[in-house]
């Protein structure tokens, strides 16, 4: 690298000399093209309010005013997922989701297509551990038909045998489908190891469990937690909060609101021990190493110096991770870091891809790279430079409507303060090193469980090198352990 | 010049023409889709500045008229191969260090070759336009191509090459077809390029291919989102000004019409899961009159899950295992393309035939009003989608520039999609979806 830049300025040399001959002496002059250019002042950051109501039938509304897009994005959040299903039936909260795009007593799963498509629309489902997400969005002067269409979706959904036999094949095949997916194998399987004991452990099931699901399992779920005084809705786009307001009321105020069981849920503590987990996944061509560990929930004070912590170890391609495993090392074909929230605590992991013979040696030097950032404060550079992205790249993310819409609906979901949405880079700007230092110390000096995925025959000489490792199939079932290459 | 596209005004006529409900008390705040100023520097630069001021971001894209379609025979790769090499320095700025200086301030970039059209973009924090500027200007007045470089390139590009190949099934059997449906020496290889070419690519074809092209005179740099005016244009002068314009550029001779004939063949895939048609028509140049009809025929067609095809050979037919395809569209020519995978080989013919039943059911009855209308729905949820964020705006711009079309008629064009007629339909439909413009290729299995 050095030698090359040697060369250039070399070549630079030259080019000047000559350009002085030749061209004409403005272009000799152009001193300013040597370096980059200094900022000019940071522009300001001026964000849609987000606010709320609450109707009635105690359905919460939200609405955000944007009035750049042509297309309103209406959000239905029900506050209930995955980790509410029966523990004997997990997948339930996906599987009802997914029937309700199955048709309404009056109209056909086909006809919902053909409604959505009609009105220039989109809609998708997102089943995670705490919440069922409807998005929908569509050609802004359509509202009026959007509500309609939602409202008798969820209030009245047909759950014919038909569709769930059609649901149930989908399923099945989704699942191998993304089986064949490396890094969501990884991180399933992380997740699964992490929340293992606690309700979260149920979102991460397998194929087997769709089969023992019932038209009437299906109803007793939708009855309990379909409900007003568990949901929010969320508009964004070019409507205000009366208008929203309005309309939901005129469309949903038959949804009738019930008790609701929500247990409280503990956060899952952070895993202590050193844990190394293998999953086999036949003809993977390179492996997939995802270690992580459980931190705090989204709304905690230490949200924002652990952001810039992350961006300092692996967010972005001049982070450490990415700089050691793949630059220096050339041990990854990539490295990251990245944080991800439930409802009751957060997860952070780091993820690389790299060579079957190299995965011991990555695996020790993202240990390394854990540990020199909890014992040694970060330079002001990287802080600095970890801070200018996460600012310059914060209005980038909620750029487009549904990007926009999904921040919205955390905020509105999470009831986060001000200091997430309008004050973001007064929060971000006011980390220092010491407070990364801290969080650091808080959160990285448990060790992480580290999962390993790849193709068994390819990596069984690598993976040897570890003193004691679990194997587990691409299922996510445990199978044996590995001390010292040995099956015990 | 100063043009503005009142493009939600005029979509709200025709709206409530046909009788749709609107919001109401909407429209007073609505703001136009897209409004933008150009100019020309002296060296044939052209110059389009859009302000955007919701978010404290700028988008700049260089866009070259530097596809695949320019590529000599023997020579093809180079267009892909050079837009590879612009990130690997220039007289200022290190080897992936363009990248480098627009991650670490929290902006994105990134490029894209296609046939006809080469872009560099990226979307920055509205105070850093100067770097991107700077960025920019310097890979265009000064890139670094020199052995080493190219023979990194080479090697990095004959990778993906093989990458591809071992990893997407019906790589082969797409440029296979390609070769059919276009049989004109500018369209018929892939953009990529082929092996053989690139291995023999010299570092004069490399270095003659940038001084041709990749100049003021043959580029438009777009500038979308919040900035000052008057600024931005004293930063392009001062970055882009004094790069020296390029010579003419080599003529372009379009496409002869291919001729009139039906094409069947078929074609072995060593990796394909299950055997597959690609089906395609010649279509009518982009932005000519049929044209229109025939883009919102393919939205009826083949777009979204409830159009005709998809209704027909997914649902109620169970024929096929996926469904894609739609209206490719390039400088000068443009084709109707519909892929279908099927379960085995006899399956084959009943899936074709059942496709060229939808088809001809286009050619011989009208569209009822419902269809037509979800169709230019769809449309236009497509259309309005490329101005979601400034990157896509600047990039839209970009393209029109080089279009037939031209910036300055750029505002009425959503217009000439959304008044298409059933009959407009029916007659581009039996102009063009014609047995004799027909390219069928068999994918079987080994």
């Amino acid at each position: 690298m050095n030698l090359m830049r040697t060369n250039i300025i070399k070549i630079i040399v030259v080019c000047c000399g000559l350009v002085l001959l030749l061209a004409p002496a403005s272009l000799a002059q152009e001193r300013f093209r040597k370096s980059a250019p200094i900022p000019e002042p940071l522009g300001k950051l001026r964000l849609p309010s987000v606010e709320s109501v609450r109707l009635s039938n105690g359905l919460s509304v939200a609405a955000v005013f944007e009035n750049s897009h042509p297309f309103i994005s209406l959000e239905l959040v029900i506050q209930t997922g995955e980790s509410s299903s029966p523990p004997e039936l997990p997948g339930l909260a996906s599987f009802t989701a997914e029937m309700i795009n199955r048709g309404t007593v009056a109209i056909s799963a086909a006809d919902i297509e053909e409604r959505v498509e009609f009105i220039g629309g989109s809609l998708t489902t997102t089943v995670s551990l705490d919440q069922t997400r409807f998005s929908f969005i569509f050609l802004d002067e359509y509202l009026d038909q959007a509500l309609d269409l939602l409202s008798q979706m969820v209030l009245q959904p047909a759950f014919t045998e038909r569709e769930i036999v059609n649901v149930k094949r989908i399923q099945f095949y989704d699942f191998l489908e993304k089986r064949r997916d490396q890094d969501q194998l990884a991180r399933r399987q992380l997740l699964r190891l992490l929340f293992k004991g606690h309700p979260y452990a149920r979102g991460f099931y397998n194929e087997d469990v769709i089969k023992n699901i019932s038209r009437k399992d299906v109803l007793a779920f939708f009855q309990a937690t379909y409900r007003p005084n568990n949901a929010i809705i969320v508009l964004t786009g070019n409507l205000n909060l009366a208008t929203a307001s309005r309309k939901v009321s005129h469309y949903f105020n038959t949804w009738r609101k019930s008790e609701l069981e929500r247990p409280a849920l503990t956060a899952p503590l952070p895993n202590t021990e050193r844990r190394v987990c293998f999953v086999d996944l036949p003809q993977a061509k390179d492996v997939t190493l995802f270690l992580g560990n459980v931190i705090f929930p989204l709304d905690d004070p230490d949200y924002f110096a652990f952001s810039v912590l992350n961006q300092v170890l692996g967010g972005a391609l001049h982070s450490r991770l990415f700089m050691n495993l793949r630059e220096t090392r050339q041990l990854a074909y990539f490295a990251f870091s990245e944080i991800e929230f439930f409802r009751c605590c957060g997860v952070y992991a780091v993820k690389a891809r790299v060579r079957p013979s190299a995965c011991h040696d990555a695996v020790q030097e993202i240990l390394k790279e854990l540990d020199r950032i909890a014992r040694e404060r970060v330079s002001t550079f990287e802080l600095e430079q970890a801070k200018s992205y996460l600012i310059g790249n914060f209005p980038i993310l909620v750029e487009k409507l549904d990007d926009l819409a999904a921040c919205t609906f955390r905020i509105a979901t999470h009831s986060l303060g001000s200091a997430y949405w309008g004050r973001f880079y007064e929060s971000v700007m006011g980390v220092d090193a010491e407070r990364v230092y801290d969080v650091a110390r808080k959160y990285l000096l448990h060790p992480p469980v580290i999962v390993i995925v790849g193709d068994r025959s390819v990596v069984i000489d690598f993976i040897d090198r570890f003193e004691k490792i679990e194997v587990f199939d691409a299922k996510g079932e445990y199978r044996y352990t590995l001390t010292k290459g040995v099956v015990e | 010049m100063k043009i503005k596209i009142l493009g939600a005004w005029s979509l709200f006529l025709l709206i409530a023409v046909s009788g749709s409900v609107f919001l109401e008390g909407v429209q007073e705040t609505k703001s136009p889709i897209l409004s933008f100023s150009r100019y020309k520097l002296k060296n044939g630069l052209e110059v389009v500045l859009s302000e955007n001021y919701s978010l404290p971001i700028v988008s700049v894209v260089v866009a070259f008229g530097a596809g695949s379609i320019y590529e000599e025979p023997g020579k093809t790769g180079l267009a892909y191969f050079l837009e590879n090499m612009m990130f690997q320095g220039s007289a200022n700025i290190g080897p992936m260090q363009h990248i480098g200086h627009i991650n670490r301030i929290g902006g994105v970039a990134n490029a894209n070759t296609t046939e006809d059209i080469t872009y560099f973009y990226q979307t920055v924090p509205s105070n850093q336009l100067a770097l991107a500027l700077w960025l920019e200007s310097d890979r265009m007045r000064s890139l670094e191509i020199n052995v080493a470089k190219v023979e990194e390139a080479k090697a990095s590009l004959l990778d993906e090459i093989a990458q591809r190949r071992s990893t997407e099934p019906y790589l082969e059997s797409s440029w296979a077809f390609d070769r059919l449906i276009y049989p004109d020496v500018a369209h018929s290889h892939p953009i990529l390029g082929k092996e053989e070419d690139i291995r023999r690519l010299s570092l004069e074809d490399i270095n003659n291919f940038y001084q041709t092209y990749y100049v003021p005179n043959n580029a438009v740099l777009c500038i979308v989102g919040s900035f000052n005016l008057a600024r931005a244009r004293d930063l392009v002068e001062k970055y882009f000004g004094s790069i020296p314009p390029g010579k003419e550029l080599p003529p372009y001779e379009p496409p002869k019409p291919a001729e009139k004939k039906e094409i069947v063949q078929s074609f072995r895939e060593l990796l394909a899961p299950s055997p597959a048609i690609h089906l395609g028509y010649r279509m009518a140049a982009p932005y000519s009159a049929d044209f229109y009809p025939l883009t919102i025929l393919d939205y009826i067609l083949l777009k979204g899950k409830s159009s005709r095809l998809y209704s027909r050979i997914m649902r109620r037919d169970n024929l096929s295992l996926s469904l894609s395809g739609g209206i490719e569209k390039r400088k000068d020519v443009a084709a109707l393309k519909i892929f279908a995978m099927v379960n085995n080989e006899t399956m084959i013919d009943i899936c074709q035939k059942a496709i060229f039943s939808e088809v001809q059911k286009l050619r011989t009855s009208f569209v009822l009003d419902a269809e037509l209308q979800k169709a230019k729905n769809l449309f236009k949820r497509d259309y309005l989608r490329r101005f979601s964020t400034t990157m896509e705006t600047a990039l839209f711009l970009a393209e029109m520039h080089f279009s037939s079309v031209g910036l300055e008629y750029a505002t009425g064009e959503i217009d000439k999609y959304l008044k298409v007629t059933p009959s407009e339909v029916v007659g581009a439909a039996s102009r063009y979806l014609g047995p004799e413009n027909s390219v069928s290729l068999i994918v079987r299995i080994r």
